[in-house]
């Protein structure tokens, strides 16, 4: 905490450093009787250095947007289905490209091209590192929303249930539209039997 | 199963005391309820049926994420090692010697404990394929290194992938 009551937060890695600068929220109720430290809980900016390649700064909202681009990203990676990931507010894009990751950071500056940046499997972890730290830091209360990271059979339940029991509800229904197409046709009347006609025997 | 035990296999390639690490982080993790010593360890991970000599079974969900919770930790023991093989940035010919020794290991370590007659373990030994299931499994512990990735690897593992 510095000499105006400003609080800065700050995870590294290898090539990757994040800093959160901000101020507590002393009008918040601390969470346990027994922790009384301040939380960083108002966020007035942060900074992601990438090595010497890109030094980006935000508000909030940006970096809410890499968290819920990056992670989930990494996630289906993990499951060797990784594809483009675009944030809800479109300013942060993850996709594969080549043997690497692009990381596209739309400026929300007019006149500012977007910065596309390169990233290895490396550098992608130690991003994804530093945003895991920052997220698991109990020194911070910005609570961030947590992108869900779901099992993907899970998340695709609701529709293969439909597909699992279409076939077996067309069955039941062919079925009954037989048996009542069935049920429409006349009965056959059973034949008489032809009364017996004598046989007239024929002298020798 | 098949995948948990691989990636504490390279782990195992990763670090010579690999196995002594598993034991004793399984005391630091509290594990030793799931795991009390190295043979009931060796056992939870023989249930994987790529394994030479596999016992057959399920492991119940509080061996399941034990070994996830040690994979997660060891992982992030290791990860400077891990950001190494994978970084673009070293020296090709250093990057190179590194993926040599790490692929002599692994591959010793499954002809040593798996079943060769299986396709799954060809393919894991095999020249082609090889190499990309072992950038696979580096790039998986380094993704699911320290605390936040065992939720990711547990998500991923009900994938079936």
């Amino acid at each position: 905490m510095n000499s105006f009551g400003g609080m800065a937060l700050r995870y590294e890695q290898s090539s990757c450093r994040l800093e959160l600068k901000g101020l507590p929220d002393v009008s918040a109720q601390p969470q346990s009787p027994s922790n009384s430290e301040l939380l960083l809980s108002i966020l007035t900016s942060w900074e992601l250095n990438l090595g010497q390649r890109a030094s980006l700064q935000g508000k909030r909202e940006h970096l809410e947007a890499l968290v819920e681009t990056v992670l989930p990203y990494v996630r289906l990676m993990l499951s060797g289905a990784a594809y483009k990931q675009t944030s809800k507010s479109a300013v942060v894009v993850v996709a594969p490209r080549g043997r690497g990751h692009q990381l596209q950071l739309i400026s929300s500056q007019p006149n500012t091209p977007p910065l596309d940046l390169q990233l290895d499997d490396a550098e992608l972890a130690d991003l994804t590192q530093c945003l895991d730290q920052m997220l698991l830091d109990p020194r911070q209360g910005l609570s961030f929303k947590q992108p869900l990271l779901k099992p993907k059979k899970h998340q695709a339940a609701a529709p293969a249930m439909v597909h699992s029991w279409a076939a077996p509800s067309a069955a039941i229904a062919a079925v009954a539209l037989c048996a009542l197409v069935a049920m429409l046709l006349p009965i056959p009347k059973p034949l008489l039997p032809a009364s017996p006609q004598p046989i007239e025997r024929q002298k020798p | 199963m098949e995948r948990l035990d691989l990636l504490l296999l390279a782990i195992e390639a990763l670090d010579l005391h690999g196995s002594e690490a598993m034991l004793w982080s399984c005391e630091q993790l509290d594990l030793q309820q799931p795991f009390p010593d190295r043979v009931a360890l060796w056992k939870t991970r023989c249930r994987n049926p790529l394994r030479r000599a596999s016992r057959r079974g399920e492991w119940s969900i509080e061996e399941q994420e034990g070994l996830i919770r040690l994979v997660c930790s060891l992982s992030q023991r290791l990860y400077p090692m891990l950001r190494q093989l994978l970084s673009s940035s070293e020296p090709d010919e250093l990057t190179n010697q590194r993926w040599a020794l790490f692929q002599e290991r692994y591959n010793d370590l499954i002809s040593e404990r798996m079943n060769l007659k299986r396709g799954a373990v060809r393919l894991l030994l095999d020249q082609k394929t090889g190499a990309q299931r072992r950038r696979e499994v580096v790039q998986t512990l380094a993704l699911c290194a320290g605390g936040a990735g065992m939720q990711r690897l547990g998500a991923c593992l009900m994938d079936g992938y």
